[in-house]
């Protein structure tokens, strides 16, 4: 049996007899929903009156991925310019592809589409030796990643809870089934805006186009820079400069750029602590000016940001992968998890939608790795019998092959 | 007494005559076009003409509140005698005219009928309890937001602002401005009206008078918009980019494409010569390629003709690069395209 054979025939067990939608879908029969078969083509612009309806088909259709909009239509079946586009949730998109981690560099390969120049970590946007921008990449979602995935969710949370005042009945988290999480509102208000109006709202997370001489430090006269106390982007940095600190050693100093004067700021830390909290203005430390102020606040800014993939917040159209489904690229679920639960939630867990049978495979090399509490690999050529689970995940990374 | 707990007065209509409840305010609300050129209205067409004058000339419409009723109802007058011209540029002239009065009324307008004027807009507007902060207004975020995406100046990305639990802080001054875009666009719609009544010929006439004086005082080019022939060297930095990135084979990005697509078109290349032009693709597929620029062009589907994304969004995408100096003073490609074909 072929490896594509072997993921559709779990994929068609999964849903025959696994499956059940436990996702709310609100106004299911507004939404456009699209399908990957494992032929290779896109079924798009279907539309179904319920979850029964959406059920069946997929117990039928077992597809390689199934989305639905996150926009809602009057037409849903129509093609996309007499759609009648009603609204769209707001949802962010948090994938490790955009988020540099130390283990990125070890499990990432990128090879360039033109030259064959290759390497590793985070793909290059031009290739470095021909200037190409087209690679193939090799990633895997390990823990190191969806770890530092899960930091930015949680930041995003923040933001969307206290600056836009979601309330947690509107925000909904999910773990995408691969690399990163999803967080979708739905809420009335928000489901009006625009392309625009969302990426004002990507851009306040990010904190892109965010200028300091707006919060208090202009023209290298620091009037009242911004208090832990404070709401907002002025609280945010400030807070999170308090936090750097009151931790950082040296290095850290070094690394936010701040090389020039690493013992002032050591010997002062509680003056500028005291300044970061609101008691008396910034400009009173002795020494720090405002040069140094800038540079600490630069990267107070950097490290509270919530890193978001820009595109997708901004396509009021966008096709999302669809909730308890499984992901063609790993054939885990995407799953949902309440809010609260977002500091314990275990993707390596909740996501497995097989928990019998086991499969022959040669794996070609991967690294190590954990499914609920059991640990595989590291793998260089080796034929092993593994869970189907792990096989699955394999196989569906392009890492291993079938046997038999 | 229908009016009695309305916080406005018939003083106030006639400064904000665009307010849906103006028109209750006046004795003869059910004016029919063929009524105004009766003499006894003469009045009425002539501050109507005039407010599209003061709208040519002053680029601010003034205010007489001593004629209130003449003041109300002469703005759906103006509004017609603008729809009557059948010229967009008179008629966006016409509305940030009288957005630009309100602007300034607005201004030194007290809280509580600021709160009335935003709440005719259905926007969510309240004044500021919260003693730790230092602004007279909390604007919902919703509301921030439609009315402030397309100003480009950075103290109003939302990202500068003070965000609090769904509400943007606002001064009085800051308020006064988004009202004014509010009813720059209110305005701007009431004048789309699809199809035209059919005008008294009094009526074609004052509108023609004003079209004359129009093309007169502001000129015919800068009426009609852009030039025809392509200048290349006046195309901005992130445009050259695409253009030359391209040329020489190398793969865009979907943005990238479009950006560089929609610019083409709307500084006037036929749709045909931008195929030809994306021939030189790697992955060109002269079927797909002509059905994308064909859309972009409005020529297929929507039927309307895209526009490139703005400098911000050009940003936020990474398309933007290296801008120069002139670009610091531009929000859209577009323009700085406008002005360097104008000044080479």
């Amino acid at each position: 049996m072929d490896s594509l054979t072997y993921v559709q025939n779990t994929f068609r067990d999964y849903y025959a007899n696994n499956f059940s939608l436990q996702s709310a879908l609100q106004m299911i029969e507004k939404r456009e929903f699209g399908f990957a078969s494992f032929d290779g083509w896109m079924l798009r612009h279907r539309s179904f009156k319920t979850k029964n309806e959406l059920t069946m088909f997929l117990q039928d259709f077992a597809p390689h991925d199934a989305y639905f909009s996150c926009a809602y239509y009057e037409e849903p079946e129509a093609e996309m310019e007499r759609k009648g586009w009603l609204g769209a949730d707001l949802v962010f998109d948090i994938d490790a592809d955009h988020i540099p981690t130390q283990c990125s560099k070890i499990h990432d390969e990128w090879t360039c589409g033109n030259c064959a120049f290759s390497g590793k970590g985070i793909t290059p946007e031009k290739c470095p030796k021909c200037g190409n921008e087209r690679f193939d990449t090799r990633t895997w979602p390990c823990e190191v990643c969806l770890d530092s995935a899960k930091t930015e969710t949680v930041k995003l949370l923040d933001f969307l809870m206290r600056d836009f005042g979601f309330s947690d009945k509107e925000i909904r988290v999910f773990f995408s089934g691969h690399r990163g999480y999803h967080i979708h509102v739905e809420n009335e208000a928000a489901r009006s805006l625009n392309s625009m109006a969302r990426k004002e709202i990507v851009d306040y997370v990010t904190g892109l186009g965010l200028d300091i001489t707006y919060f208090g430090l202009s023209d290298r006269k620091i009037l009242q820079g911004p208090s832990t106390k404070d709401q907002g982007w002025r609280g945010r940095i400030a807070r999170s400069a308090y936090d750097f600190v009151r931790n950082a050693n040296e290095d850290d100093y070094k690394n936010a750029g701040l090389q020039t004067n690493v013992e002032l700021l050591i010997r002062n830390k509680k003056a500028l602590l005291k300044s970061l909290d609101g008691v008396g203005t910034w400009s009173t430390v002795k020494g720090v000016a405002f040069g140094t102020w800038k540079r600490l606040v630069e990267h107070s800014i950097g490290s509270i940001s919530a890193k978001v993939d820009t595109a997708v917040t901004t396509d009021v159209h966008r096709l999302i992968r669809l909730a308890d489904t499984l992901h063609g690229k790993t054939g885990l679920k995407k799953v949902e998890f309440a809010l609260s639960a977002v500091s314990t939630f275990d993707p390596f867990k909740s996501a497995i939608a097989f928990k019998a049978g086991t499969a022959k495979v040669i794996v070609s090399d991967a690294p190590k790795f954990r499914l609920d509490n059991e640990i595989f690999g590291p793998y260089k050529c080796k034929k092993i019998e593994l869970p189907t689970a792990a096989a699955l995940l394999l196989v569906c990374k392009g890492r291993a092959k079938v046997v038999e | 007494m229908r009016y009695a707990f309305s916080k406005l007065a018939k003083n106030d209509y006639a400064k904000y005559p665009f307010l849906k409840a103006a028109i209750k305010y006046v004795q003869i609300p059910d004016l029919r076009i063929q009524d105004l050129a009766d003499s006894n209205r003469e009045n009425i067409l002539k501050r109507a003409q005039q407010r599209l004058e003061e709208a040519i000339f002053d680029n601010i419409v003034s205010r007489d509140l001593h004629h209130e009723d003449i003041e109300i109802i002469s703005f759906p007058v103006a509004v017609m005698l603008a729809m009557a011209t059948k010229n967009s540029f008179i008629q966006k002239r016409y509305a940030l005219a009288e957005a630009n009065q309100t602007y300034e009324d607005l201004r030194k307008e007290s809280e509580e009928k600021t709160l009335e004027v935003a709440k005719n807009f259905g926007w969510e507007l309240a004044s500021n309890k919260e003693s730790r902060m230092p602004y007279r207004f909390a604007l919902n975020l919703v509301d921030y937001l439609r009315n402030t995406t397309h100003l480009r100046e950075k103290p109003w990305k939302l990202v500068n602002r003070m965000l609090s639990n769904g509400n943007v802080y606002l001064g009085i001054d800051e308020v006064a401005r988004l009202l004014k875009e509010e009813v720059r666009r209110h305005i701007e719609k009431r004048l789309e009206l699809k199809e035209l009544p059919a005008f008294p010929p009094k009526i074609t006439e004052i509108a023609e008078k004003i079209r004359k004086l129009s093309e007169d005082t502001i000129g015919k080019t800068e009426m009609e918009g852009f030039p025809k022939a392509i200048v290349q060297v006046a195309f901005p930095p992130c445009i050259k980019a695409l253009y030359e990135s391209f040329s020489s084979g190398r793969h865009l990005s979907h943005v990238g494409r479009f950006t560089l697509t929609s610019f083409l078109i709307n500084i006037g290349m036929p749709p045909e010569t931008v195929v030809e032009f994306f021939k030189s693709f790697s992955d060109y597929n002269e079927r797909m390629t002509r059905y994308q620029v064909e859309h972009i062009a409005g020529e297929k589907g929507s039927r309307t003709r895209y526009i490139p994304p703005k400098c911000d969004t050009l940003k936020t995408h990474g398309v933007c690069t290296n801008p120069d100096e002139l670009c610091q003073r531009m929000r859209h490609p577009l323009s700085y395209y406008r002005i360097k074909v104008k000044a080479t």
